[in-house]
């Protein structure tokens, strides 16, 4: 065969490329997506750009206002709450804790989610009614009496509240991956993998994980969302995060002390969470409209 | 929604937001009630079972009434239900002659056949004080402020002269007697209501629906929702103006500002330290402050190694700046303590031996003690708003910086508060930051309970310090009522205290108390609890 | 009919008793004696330890001791409050529905407002009016519940002083306890200014109710918007248009029934949703609930609460949820159970 072609060929861009242009397409998701990398950048290199320690106490410098106020100080770009610390890096670092947590919680739980959600939906009959059902248990009871047993058993602490997001999060996993790989065990490609002698193993790993892929993306998206929200309710609520961690939810019940002093220290890890949780939601929403550009051509 | 009316309300959220706020009052039909939004739960309705203040607050001076009272405003006791009261030579022996006019709550649970007598002071001393009496092991048969004090074993003998005359025996002089007479657990309880429960076989009850003399009469109680409280139309001091008394209870010292600013509480207990400012600039709510009678400090559980080393405390008080903890903390509302005692009270030494900001002497201190570096602590922080100490979590975040410059690892430990007070009584922590608040002026009332050995199995002894000499000085200082004596002994005592070091003293707050200005009669009480019998609401 | 009925009635048995093992192992799980955690009661003394190990049988075989949780449990015998040492019963009677009613209203708010936008931006999908209704849901979606109610609170109680912001009604009209659904107690007691009344829970209902229904009002649109436009382009609607049905016609014949079927599933994960911010905006606005009580409970460390609290809650949920969904399957048995969620 020679080594070029004369002709060319037709370009085939890969599913991936293809969904990447249909996303592109929206701006608003570029903007989501944009501010969501910034969440990303902070959650990795909070320590390399904050500008102080989140916990360091500068008694100098009680309630300072934020720097686009008359009495604000340039120094404290978010100024400083009641006990001196930089209202700035504390939110960095917050970003980093809340939705580092977050992502870490969303992929353990979609790990074991996935795995049992397979296994249910290879399996038929009984078994897989009993998983079922005792899904859909599972599902009804709110992540805030889980959390709240599970802190009443280990006590209180972000890692603690992390259990137990995860917990919560685990059943929608399994639900999705299992009407999923139950769905497309129906499916001819499927059928003739079997008939070539495929494993299960091997059914799950060449033929659907590939196919699952982009539909986990966007469970994913959804999940971590939900999970952002429930780790700083938690931490607002004082079950999660322990002070002086600094997480957003507990940052904002902190700043709910001073909140008439300071009214900045309400406003700024609200709308930072807002933020966070809004630009997931975006990008999700885009992953989805693009998936379903790209499917329906 | 139109373009602009949305626009309307994001700017108004974000001129809240960012730009402070200038609340208005929200209206509702009143009916003439009075609110007073608490910190927390009472833990009992009988204020002889607790020293803590919230319990204090919400029965001592509302349900109840005690044989003598301070008044607010110069200190000195005055008559309440004993009209007179006389002391024999030696200083043993008291006489009471109690008031005749004085009746019972009458309510849906009890109504009393008669009016107060003897036979119900007797009653009320004697659950506390004699073991065998019925009552004693009701509701758990701990009486705390009393036991600190050691009031049990000092009483000889209780008798009635006559209906209404009662002698109180001693065994030795106690020149601080009357105060703890006076002060806000020596409450009179109704031996007909007492008898009746006892027969009924619900003896529990006695301190659960209380009935007692005070302005007050208890109506209804949701935990952690409200207390309700009816008036007593027939108080004998003259029945107060209000129909009845709401206690809303509110964790939250933020959203008890809020409910202040909206007028759905008339007053509010503790108000915030940051939020004072916020307070006077506001044409509708006043904030008064007093000198208290107070201290926060630092204890250190000294039966848990190494805290039993007082050169392993010595180094850890060395190493907080307390004027720091005073301005972050207190927002310089409050004095540095250098012993027990405010500046308020006789027995003030102003030039107590105090410890400085010193991190490099704290370091060597831990070093010769052979505590190593990465050593770990636990510092409890009382999950309440005190007098003493407005925001123990902050002054506990506050010292874990401190300590973790001397290479002290710190965790700070807190729950909810009555759990809290469980667990501290456990003797759990190595550290605690809290305080305490007098219950009367003499000085043996922040000695006693504070530090002596008989103070630690009733609970106040946060230090769990027990030290013969020192309790011998304060025997020896309650034998004489020479001022100068007992200043003597006191400022030894002192001297002790620096020596071993079992709590650091910090600080000696001012009190506050922050209502609508339709309120009137409104004062604050430096001697214990909130009264709110003469107060009146104004409405417009 | 009647197997869909058993099976469901099965279903319902088989949760209720894996939640009843669940709390049950709570006794054991929970770093407290168990006997405190069962009864409430800490024991004194070693005596009434012993009494009370023996009354409840905690020392015979595990079975045992879960068909006796089981039987104390159905005779109502729920223990009592490790805090306030009253019965759980009583305490969780006075909460509960306190919460309901604040889950109930804002259910009512997110059906009424959610699904008529939904099907709005449904039809007139991809245009400037659907395209500002997707924004601000998915900004309303983002916003989180606590920081909603915080902002709530000092806009229009503090700022404005519209509206009150402590409890269910001004503590100083003194409601009697009857059904613990405030408006019916109000209807119900005498003496009592019942107009005043109604119109201060009702002022006080505002707040709470739109903190926790904008966020699941938003979610509703999107799923009603996402169900409509499926319905859209399915084969039968363009046969209904070649037929030369009016729009009017098409939209009430087939696009809502057909739409709203697949909802009803997804509503009753709402509810779930719904009732946890409620727990949480509960301890905002001083709300009696059992959120407000739970979370007190956990930070009081009161065990005995916290396991009843857990199964009074989860059991009200599952027993909605599965409601929801016999209903569903009722009303349309060619349905699989669940649809996949698609918003």
């Amino acid at each position: 065969m020679s080594r070029f072609s004369f002709y060319d060929d037709e370009a085939h861009p890969s599913p991936w490329q293809h969904t990447w242009r249909a996303f592109k397409s929206s701006h608003i998701a570029l903007i989501g997506l944009a501010v969501l990398l910034l969440f990303v950048f902070f959650a990795f290199f909070a320590p390399l750009v904050a500008p102080y320690d989140p916990i360091y106490q500068n008694t100098e410098a009680l309630l300072i206002p934020p720097s686009w106020t008359a009495n604000g100080s340039i120094a404290h770009l978010f100024g400083t709450d009641a006990l001196g610390r930089d209202l700035f890096s504390r939110i960095m670092y917050g970003c980093r804790m809340t939705f580092g947590t977050s992502l870490l919680v969303v992929i353990i739980a979609m790990l074991i989610g996935v795995t049992i959600g397979t296994v249910a939906g290879m399996l038929s009959g009984v078994r897989s009614s009993v998983v079922n059902h005792l899904l859909d248990a599972l599902m009804a009871i709110p992540t805030l009496l889980i959390a709240i047993i599970i802190v009443g058993i280990l006590g209180s602490g972000l890692v603690n509240s992390m259990w137990a997001i995860t917990l919560a999060l685990i059943p929608q996993f399994i639900h999705h991956t299992r009407s999923f790989v139950r769905g497309e065990m129906k499916k001819d490609y499927i059928q003739s993998s079997t008939l070539d002698g495929a494993s299960n193993l091997q059914l799950f790993y060449y033929s659907i994980l590939p196919n699952m892929f982009e539909t986990l993306v966007v469970q994913g998206t959804l999940a971590l969302s939900i999970a952002v929200i429930d780790i700083s309710a938690l931490g607002f609520l004082n079950l999660g995060a322990q002070p002086p961690l600094p997480e957003l939810g507990a940052i904002l019940a902190t700043g709910l002390d001073a909140g008439y002093l300071a009214p900045w220290s309400i406003a700024i890890p609200g709308i930072s969470i807002f933020l966070m949780v809004l630009s997931i939601t975006i990008v999700g929403d885009g992953l989805r409209s693009a998936l379903r550009k790209r499917v329906n051509r | 929604m139109n373009r602009r009316s949305v626009w309307t309300v994001v700017s108004a959220i974000v001129v809240t937001l960012l730009g402070g706020c200038s609340p208005q009052k929200y209206s509702a039909n009143y009916t003439s009630g009075l609110v007073y939004c608490s910190e927390s739960d009472p833990i009992s309705m009988n204020p002889q079972l607790d020293t803590s203040t919230t319990t204090a607050d919400a029965t001592a001076h509302q349900i109840y009434n005690r044989l003598l009272e301070f008044d607010t405003e110069t200190g000195r006791i005055r008559p309440s239900l004993a009209t007179k009261w006389s002391i024999s030579q030696d200083g043993l022996r008291y006489r009471f002659l109690l008031r005749q006019d004085v009746g019972f709550h009458s309510t849906s649970y009890f109504t009393p056949s008669r009016l107060l007598n003897a036979e119900d002071v007797l009653f009320s001393f004697n659950r506390w004080r004699l073991p065998e009496h019925s009552f004693h092991p009701v509701s758990g048969g701990y009486y705390p402020y009393f036991e600190s004090l050691g009031l049990a074993d000092n009483i000889a003998d209780i008798t009635a002269l006559s209906p209404f005359e009662v002698e109180i025996t001693l065994k030795q002089r106690d020149s601080s007697f009357l105060a703890n007479i006076a002060s806000d657990f020596s409450v009179i309880l109704s031996a007909e209501y007492g008898d009746l429960l006892m027969s009924r076989g619900t003896p529990e009850k006695i301190d659960r629906l209380p009935i007692g003399t005070g302005p007050y009469q208890y109506a209804d109680y949701q935990k952690n929702h409200y207390i309700r409280y009816d008036v007593n139309e027939q108080y004998w001091e003259g029945t107060p103006a209000s129909e009845s008394l709401i206690f809303d209870i509110t964790p939250k010292s933020s959203l008890r500002l809020a409910k202040l600013m909206t007028g759905e509480c008339d007053a509010i207990a503790f108000p915030a330290r940051v939020d004072h400012q916020v307070i006077r600039e506001r044409d509708d709510l006043a904030l008064d402050e007093k000198a208290g009678l107070n201290i926060g400090f630092w204890a250190f559980n000294t039966e848990r190694a190494p805290f039993d080393n007082p050169a392993v405390r010595k180094a850890l008080a060395y190493a907080i700046d307390k004027n720091t903890l005073i301005e972050a903390v207190y927002f310089d509302s409050a004095t540095r303590a250098k012993s027990l005692l405010p500046a308020a009270s006789w027995a003030y030494q102003p030039d107590a031996q105090d410890t400085g900001y010193n991190p490099v002497l704290a370091r060597q201190l831990l070093d010769q003690a052979g505590i190593e570096p990465g050593f770990s602590m636990t510092i409890w922080a009382i999950p309440v708003e005190r007098a003493y100490n407005p925001n123990a979590q902050k002054m506990a975040e506050l010292i874990q910086r401190y300590l973790a410059d001397i290479e002290v690892e710190v965790n700070i430990v807190s729950y909810d508060w009555s759990t809290f007070r469980r667990e501290l009584r456990r003797g759990n922590h190595d550290s605690v930051l809290i305080g305490w608040s007098a219950d009367n002026g003499d000085p043996d009332n922040f000695y006693r309970p504070l530090l002596s050995c008989d103070a630690i199995p009733s609970g106040t002894n946060r230090a769990r310090w027990c030290n013969p000499t020192y309790d011998e000085l304060l025997d020896r200082a309650l034998q004489t009522e020479d001022i100068d004596i007992r200043k003597a002994l006191y400022l030894k005592a002192n001297e002790l205290l620096f020596d071993k070091l079992p709590i650091v003293p910090i600080a000696h707050a001012y009190r506050y108390q922050a209502y609508r200005k339709e309120l009137s009669g409104m004062v604050i009480n430096p001697y214990g609890g909130v009264r709110l019998g003469g107060v009146t609401k104004h409405r417009d | 009919m009647t197997r869909i009925l058993f099976r469901y009635f099965v279903l319902f048995t088989l949760t209720l008793l894996a939640l009843c093992a669940l709390s049950f192992s709570l006794i054991y799980l929970f770093p407290a004696e168990p006997v405190t955690t069962l009864t409430g009661i800490t024991p004194q003394n070693l005596i009434q330890h012993e009494a009370l190990i023996n009354q409840y049988h905690l020392n015979s075989n595990i079975l045992v001791q879960f068909g006796d949780y089981l039987s104390e449990l159905f005779a109502g015998n729920w223990g009592v409050s490790l805090i306030s040492g009253q019965p759980l019963s009583k305490e969780i009677m006075l909460a509960l529905p306190a919460t309901i009613e604040l889950s109930a209203c804002a259910m009512f708010i997110v059906v009424v407002i959610g699904i008529p936008l939904g099907c709005y931006s449904g039809l007139r999908a991809y245009s400037n009016a659907d395209f500002t209704i997707n924004s601000i849901s998915v900004t309303l979606y983002s916003v989180p519940v606590f920081w909603l109610a915080v902002i709530f609170i000092l806009t229009f109680s503090l700022q404005f002083g519209w509206l009150p912001l402590s409890g269910r009604v001004n503590l100083l009209f003194d409601i009697p306890h009857q059904t613990g659904f405030l408006f019916i107690d109000i209807l119900l007691a005498d003496n009592l200014d019942k107009s005043a009344a109604l119109s201060d829970a009702f002022l006080h209902l505002i707040l709470p109710t739109l903190s926790i229904a904008l966020m699941s009002t938003a979610s509703m649109i999107r799923i009603t918007r996402r169900s409509i436009i499926d319905v859209l382009n399915k084969p039968f609607i363009i046969a209904a248009k070649s037929k030369g049905l009016s729009s009017r016609q098409i939209f009430v014949r087939h696009v809502l029934r057909n739409a709203l079927l697949p909802i009803l599933p997804l509503m009753a994960m709402q509810i779930t949703t719904l009732i946890t911010n409620a727990m949480i905006v509960e301890t905002l606005f001083s709300w009696p609930g059992i959120g407000n009580w739970l979370i007190q409970a956990i930070y009081q460390r009161d065990y005995s609460a916290l396991r009843m609290g857990m199964l009074a809650v989860s059991t009200l949920v599952v027993m909605i949820t599965i409601a929801i969904d016999l209903f569903n399957r009722l009303i349309d048995p060619s349905r699989e159970k669940f649809e996949s969620v698609t918003i």
